[in-house]
């Protein structure tokens, strides 16, 4: 027994000494799981599939194309952020991490992370390069404070087979609607003739489903959703509109009712209804069920951004992006970040193959991108994306309470306007808490 | 029926209740392993698809194959016995002093450690995440075990079991030369070894089910504790689409678990009982 204790604490003290190398290394965090065992040793990123196998090959394939530099990369729980505040707050943060865009102002207001504009100066990369949305989504405090990577959304994943039994197929392309009233009329029309609803929601514990709706189109009418740092207003007449308007959706039946997001992807899947609004990365699965004879989806899905209900044609986005971590580095460091930086940007096409929309120009223009299924259809995502304004810090925890208030505006839980004046009161109590 | 069990006899009702009672239970754990043994794509239409075949071990194969999975699994049990061991030499001690000896504050230190029941442990996760960084702990085995050693239901549940013990046994040693350290080791400390396993039980799945302190500790991958590695693992937003790789997660996390269990199922049936009677 003692041998093997003996044993196992020399084990122990062996594997954790590190070869000392003369490379440069820097410590890359990331989401987006863990698929070593299926490209642990792969560096062709064009034959990798999905978020993971292709950030995967891509840091391997920068490991190999780059002898002097080496990334150790930290696998970490989705969204990451416990872990990377408690870093920060150990003063051992990361070199690099994949960081929401949201969020970058968190951490940017506190001086946690650096201004990225001297790694993309030193990449030959020029915010001009980047997509309007990812611009605006890096750009806070007159500086650039991440290389975006993509920027993701909400999108109408439509089940063509039923549109066309619906009779609201034109010249093999799906009609989406152009109005609120128009979405009404052929949601009814839908439900009268496939017996579906046509709208697949997921309003139970899925937050984001109920904030993207109400923030799309309250933005697209104009309205100022933070008129300062400190304040929401969703409880106006826009915002009550938007809401009634959802709400109406709801006891009319014409959408899905208490399902959440496994129960909503399930019901698209099935062919259980004509439009499930969800995000970007969800192409992939759903073009897979298209490819595959026997389902209910083949050969019957098409998707496209949010459309024109009100005013502008405008749509709340996101993205994800690198950040560098404000810590002590070498000019080697430094310079193995920018040379990172622009691999990646080189590199932005093969991760738009997840299904997320590019977030520099050229890879938009590129002809390998749209054709891509359905890019194309996406692609103005990149110019019709609004983030929320930089100012606005908290996004992530804000978008959960007004999406919690907002669901329960949707489905009757509570009136319209009290959940809305609760959801301005919840965001304001927590903005006046940060500093 | 609860004359009938106190008899160790059981009518046809009480075994239809026993039953019932058994397949609640189990149905859920059944239904994680079926969900395990497929493939996601199967499972993204119907869950229903678990109740027939074909079954695979790929999302078994999927979690051996990242190379970090079996040092999660040393991690966890590192931690998870360095803590069980910890508990039950520091728990034990204290509870034979709180129990046997009089010193100066006694009862005020022991009512200071019962207040720390009181305390939820996010209430002083900053300090203590400050303290260890400022230790430079974090990444560590100690860093990981040691907050787990400060245990008031410890100290509490082995100074009452201890209490429980007559003071004749102590009296009779010592008239008979013996040091209070060799009456505390030979003569209570075997009594107590009921408690002690049960106390043991209870740590160990305390501390391999920790998820918390582990992902503000560990943040470096070598250091996970399966929990933590095995979230880290999970491949798209909120694994909306890999239910069986999740459910086979949850299986693997769960083995360890149940093999203390049947190993060790008499002291937790025990413990439970106790603990529903006081």
């Amino acid at each position: 027994m003692k041998r093997a204790f003996a044993a196992l604490l020399i084990a122990l003290v062996l594997g954790s000494c590190a070869k000392s190398d003369r490379k440069t290394h820097l410590y890359l965090q990331r989401f987006f799981g863990e698929c070593g065992a299926e490209y642990g040793g792969s560096v062709d990123v064009s034959k990798a599939e999905g978020e993971c196998g292709i950030i995967t090959a891509m840091v391997n394939r920068f490991n190999a194309e780059n002898p002097d530099i080496q990334i150790d990369v930290n696998v970490v729980a989705w969204p990451g952020y416990p872990q990377l505040t408690a870093q920060v707050a150990a003063r051992d943060p990361p070199d690099l991490v994949t960081m929401h865009e949201g969020v970058i102002s968190d951490y940017a207001s506190k001086g946690l992370v650096e201004p990225v504009d001297n790694y993309l100066r030193a990449a030959e990369i020029s915010p001009a390069d980047f997509t309007e949305a990812a611009r605006q989504g890096v750009t806070m405090y007159g500086h650039v404070y991440a290389l975006p990577w993509d920027t993701h959304g909400g999108l109408f994943h439509v089940n063509t087979a039923l549109f066309a039994k619906a009779g609201l197929m034109r010249g093999g392309k799906p009609v989406l609607p152009n109005s609120a009233d128009e979405l009404l009329q052929q949601a009814r029309q839908f439900e009268k003739r496939t017996g579906k609803p046509y709208l697949i929601q997921s309003n139970v514990g899925d937050p984001a489903f109920a904030a993207r709706n109400l923030y799309t189109y309250m933005m697209a009418q104009g309205a100022v959703l933070f008129p300062d740092a400190k304040h929401l207003k969703l409880n106006t007449p826009i915002g009550n509109a938007v809401a009634n308007y959802f709400r109406r959706i709801n006891f009319e039946k014409l959408g899905t009712q208490n399902m959440d997001t496994p129960a909503a992807i399930a019901a698209f899947v099935n062919g259980e209804g004509g439009i499930y609004p969800t995000g970007t990365w969800m192409i992939g699965s759903f073009e897979q069920e298209a490819q595959t004879p026997g389902r209910p989806l083949y050969k019957s899905y098409a998707v496209f951004p949010y459309p024109r209900l009100w005013g502008q044609r405008v749509e709340y986005v996101s993205g994800h992006s690198w950040v560098v971590p404000a810590r002590k580095r070498t000019p080697q460091q430094r310079a193995a970040i920018a040379r990172f930086f622009k691999f990646v940007a080189e590199h932005n096409y093969d991760w738009t193959r997840t299904g997320h929309i590019p977030a520099f120009k050229a890879v938009l223009a590129d002809p390998r991108f749209n054709a891509l299924p359905h890019r194309a259809d996406i692609a103005p995502l990149a110019s019709m994306g609004r983030p929320l304004p930089a100012y606005v810090l908290r996004q992530n925890a804000i978008e959960g309470i007004v999406g919690e208030e907002a669901a329960a505006a949707f489905t009757g839980q509570k009136s319209v306007p009290q959940a809305l004046a609760v959801a301005e009161q919840r965001v304001d109590q927590l903005l006046a808490t940060v500093e | 029926m609860a004359a009938d069990l106190r008899r160790g006899r059981l009518g046809p009702l009480g075994w239809t209740g026993l039953v019932v009672g058994a397949l609640i239970m189990l149905a859920p754990l059944v239904w994680t392993l079926l969900l395990s043994l497929k493939n996601n794509a199967d499972l993204v239409g119907h869950s229903e698809a678990a109740l027939h075949g074909p079954y695979t071990l790929r999302n078994y194969g999927t979690i051996l194959g990242n190379s970090l999975t079996l040092r999660w699994l040393l991690n966890s049990a590192i931690v998870a016995l360095g803590q069980t061991a910890g508990v039950l030499i520091l728990a034990s001690l204290a509870g034979y002093g709180f129990s046997r000896l009089d010193f100066p504050f006694r009862r005020p230190l022991f009512v200071f450690i019962l207040i720390g029941l009181a305390i939820p442990s996010q209430a002083v996760i900053l300090v203590q995440h400050q303290l260890f960084a400022w230790l430079h702990l974090h990444n560590s085995y100690p860093g990981l075990i040691l907050p787990g050693l400060v245990g008031p239901f410890g100290v509490f549940f082995m100074t009452t079991y201890m209490r429980g013990i007559p003071r004749e046994l102590d009296e009779a040693a010592m008239l008979d030369g013996a040091s209070r350290w060799t009456i505390f080791w030979k003569i209570i400390l075997p009594l107590t070894l009921p408690a002690q396993s049960t106390l043991a039980v209870f740590t160990f799945l305390g501390a391999w089910n920790d998820y918390w302190w582990p992902l503000i500790s560990a943040t470096h991958a070598n250091m996970y504790t399966l929990t933590v590695g095995l979230a880290a693992a999970q491949m798209n937003y909120a694994q909306t689409s890999g239910l069986g790789y999740l459910m086979a997660q949850a299986v693997f996390a769960s083995i360890p678990i149940l093999i203390v269990y049947i190993i060790f199922q008499k002291q937790i049936v025990r413990a439970m009982a106790g603990t529903a009677v006081r």
